[in-house]
């Protein structure tokens, strides 16, 4: 059992280069088990790079910094590593993967996260479960991974994927963007059935998101508003309305002032 | 099942050549393919330049140069023990020929040897043979003309629809072998007709040779699917002429799967001939090891109002090479008519190299055509997103390039060929690693 002052997802002084350029400039966050954060900022102010270098994309350069996921080191491990440490990233344009059916992936991603752990028939259930819950046909089983998907399709893949592998740190980039009410909601349902259930109710998730309208469906506990490449403001769920009423462009100019 | 052949003495010659031929003739006199026929093919092969991928910087073989003077020719002798039937739908064969000896299996007449038809059946024969191959064309094809031992009619009488496959299956062991088969699907007739190609464990000091005739004509509004499985010895050559023509709405499904042989060429042209004609055409190849396989494809567009589609998905990996060559070719009176091909290539080894060469040929102004090609290796961001879910690299890799071949493997019928392709595949896969 690691220290519990090691719980959590933990990102100390990160600083991360995409193809020569420092995106993010020192990234302190931490996300407790079973806690919401929301991390929220304009567009590339480096949401989704910190999303993409915590989870091991090959593309971002980490030149300073950890994060660590219950106590354990993640940053030198390669990305199915991390997955098996516990870690989930929604991705905000997942691939396709033509010739590979939605079922054989999640049999083979639960295998790997959780191996062995589920009989054939209870994994059905467990899939069948989800699939309800997301409102989401049988029928998706048998296409290829998000192989001709529509935007909703591929946010209600990536939620039924978050539900079977129920992880114990959950990363939702930009999940929201392009959703319908009916698809918002669906995801809202189903992120909190996760965390009602005994699998989820650990599970620690930091949303990205632009808008606040996700955090109508999801609860935060706090909300940390990112600008340039730096955390710049974190409060309670106040400051997404905050962002909401008076727009990001307000606060830049508060945090500039306020530095002055 | 009863062999049909009596087992021939050796003939103790080697190579392709007028002896070896005149002792062919010899052992087995006139039958479907008459002497001069023979000799003039062989005179032709001697001729007629070797057509293929030329030798380059990825391409080592020299077809110019094949050296086949080692060869035994067919009538040498032959292997009674036939097999036990192996293998995918091995419930299903009705014809096995291993080198020279055969058995036929004659479902109700459909079935009958290409060189042992009764009277009754070698008329139909020689009126169905020379409806789609001419093999005047080529060396090869003459090469195997002139040496035609063994083989296969089907002849589905018109109305009849065949529900089970009916397997052939062809092995070489200790001599080349050249099995000619015709299939003819009469009017509103449908079967399903599985050609597998095979070496066994023998005992020659030579590699064994393989060069099949295949000729398929599919009658007014019939319908054929065609599956080959070529799963030679990494140490054999084949070389494989294949053509077909499909007559007034007929259907043509031909699938082929080029998996096995050091060196593989198979060259393949079907012709829609007849109005609302439609062929289907899959193919697959994954060269590993030293293989080189060269696959052509042409779908020929002679009447109004016909359809083609054909999807070919090619691998390489280690140092195999490989070669696609897609032609549609649309006549100018074949108004109306709609060909798509679609053919990708897949890239696992830095040595590992394959060229893909479409060529349209469209005459008329009144159609729908449409070609797509890539060559590549696995997505990175595909991997990504696979490793994010916890899946190893390697197994992610492993998924991906199975599934790439999925497009082309729906051209192949029934859930027990397309499983066993995917155990091939993934042999060959992990083969590689």
């Amino acid at each position: 059992m690691n220290d519990m002052a090691e719980q959590g997802l933990r990102i100390d002084g990160l600083r991360v280069n995409v193809a020569g350029t420092e995106i993010l400039k020192g990234i302190d966050l931490v996300v407790e088990p079973g806690s919401v954060h929301a991390l929220m900022g304009p567009n590339g102010s480096g949401k989704s790079t910190l999303a993409f270098a915590m989870t091991g994309h090959p593309n971002y350069d980490v030149t300073a910094g950890s994060v660590t996921l219950d106590g354990e080191s993640l940053l030198e491990l390669p990305p199915d590593k991390r997955a098996r440490a516990g870690l989930f990233l929604s991705f905000q344009y997942p691939a396709a993967i033509p010739g590979v059916s939605v079922a054989n992936f999640l049999r083979a991603a639960r295998q790997a996260v959780h191996p062995d752990d589920l009989p054939p028939a209870k994994f059905r259930q467990l899939v069948f479960e989800q699939l309800d819950a997301l409102d989401m046909d049988v029928a998706f089983m048998s296409r290829y991974v998000n192989d001709g998907f529509s935007g909703g399709e591929k946010k209600r893949l990536e939620m039924l994927q978050l539900g079977i592998l129920a992880p114990r740190y959950a990363v939702l980039d930009e999940t929201d963007s392009g959703l319908d009410v009916d698809a918002l909601r669906a995801v809202g349902n189903s992120v909190a059935a996760l965390r009602k259930s005994d699998a989820g109710k650990q599970t620690g998730f930091l949303i990205i998101t632009h808008y606040p309208r996700i955090l109508q469906h999801i609860t935060a506990d706090v909300v940390h508003i990112m600008m340039d490449g730096r955390i710049v403001k974190s409060g309670g769920p106040e400051l997404a309305n905050l962002i909401e009423r008076e727009g990001y462009e307000a606060l830049r100019e508060e945090v500039a002032g306020g530095a002055v | 099942m009863a062999p049909s052949e009596p087992v021939s003495q050796p003939l103790g010659l080697t190579g392709f050549n007028a002896a070896s031929l005149a002792a062919l003739v010899e052992r087995r006199g006139e039958r479907s393919v008459t002497a001069q026929e023979r000799y003039d093919a062989l005179a032709r092969y001697e001729e007629l330049p070797a057509r293929g991928p030329a030798r380059g910087r990825y391409w080592k073989r020299d077809l110019a140069s094949l050296d086949l003077s080692g060869q035994r020719p067919p009538g040498a002798e032959t292997q009674a023990d036939l097999y036990a039937p192996v293998g995918p739908l091995a419930g299903n064969i009705v014809y096995t020929q291993i080198d020279g000896a055969s058995t036929c299996d004659a479902r109700g007449g459909m079935v009958e040897a290409f060189d042992g038809a009764s009277d009754r059946r070698a008329e139909a024969l020689s009126a169905a043979r020379g409806r789609a191959l001419d093999t005047r064309d080529d060396k090869f094809a003459s090469l195997a003309l002139a040496f035609q031992h063994g083989g296969v009619f089907v002849d589905v009488p018109p109305g009849r629809r065949v529900e089970e496959p009916l397997v052939l299956a062809y092995e070489a062991r200790e001599q080349a072998i050249f099995p000619y088969t015709l299939v003819r699907v009469g009017a509103g007739a449908s079967a399903t007709v599985v050609e597998r190609l095979r070496t066994g464990a023998g005992t020659s000091p030579h590699a064994p040779f393989l060069g099949p005739l295949c000729e398929l004509v599919v009658e007014e509004g019939g319908t054929l699917t065609y599956v080959v499985l070529q799963e030679a010895g990494s140490d054999a050559t084949v070389i494989a002429t294949r053509r077909g023509v499909v007559e007034r709405g007929g259907t043509l499904a031909f699938a082929v799967a080029d998996l096995g042989g050091g060196l593989s060429l198979d060259r393949v042209r079907i012709t829609a001939a007849g109005r609302n004609a439609r062929i289907d055409v899959g193919g697959i190849f994954f060269a590993d090891g030293d293989q080189h396989v060269d696959l052509e494809t042409e779908t020929r567009h002679d009447s109004p109002e016909t359809r083609s589609v054909t999807v070919v998905r090619t691998a390489a990996t280690e140092r195999g090479q490989g070669r696609y060559l897609g032609n549609i070719h649309i006549a100018e009176h074949a108004n109306a008519s709609d060909a798509s091909l679609r053919d990708d290539a897949l890239l696992l080894g830095r040595k590992a190299h394959i060229e893909s060469i479409p060529a349209l040929e469209i005459a008329s102004n009144d159609v729908k055509a449409f070609h797509g090609a890539t060559v590549g290796s696995i997505d990175d961001d595909e991997i990504f997103y696979a490793q994010s879910r916890g899946i190893s690299r390697a197994e992610a890799e492993r998924m991906i390039a199975l599934g790439f071949f999925e497009p082309a493997l729906a051209s192949f019928p029934m859930d027990e060929l397309r499983d066993h392709l995917r155990r091939e595949i993934a042999r060959k896969l992990e083969g590689a690693a």
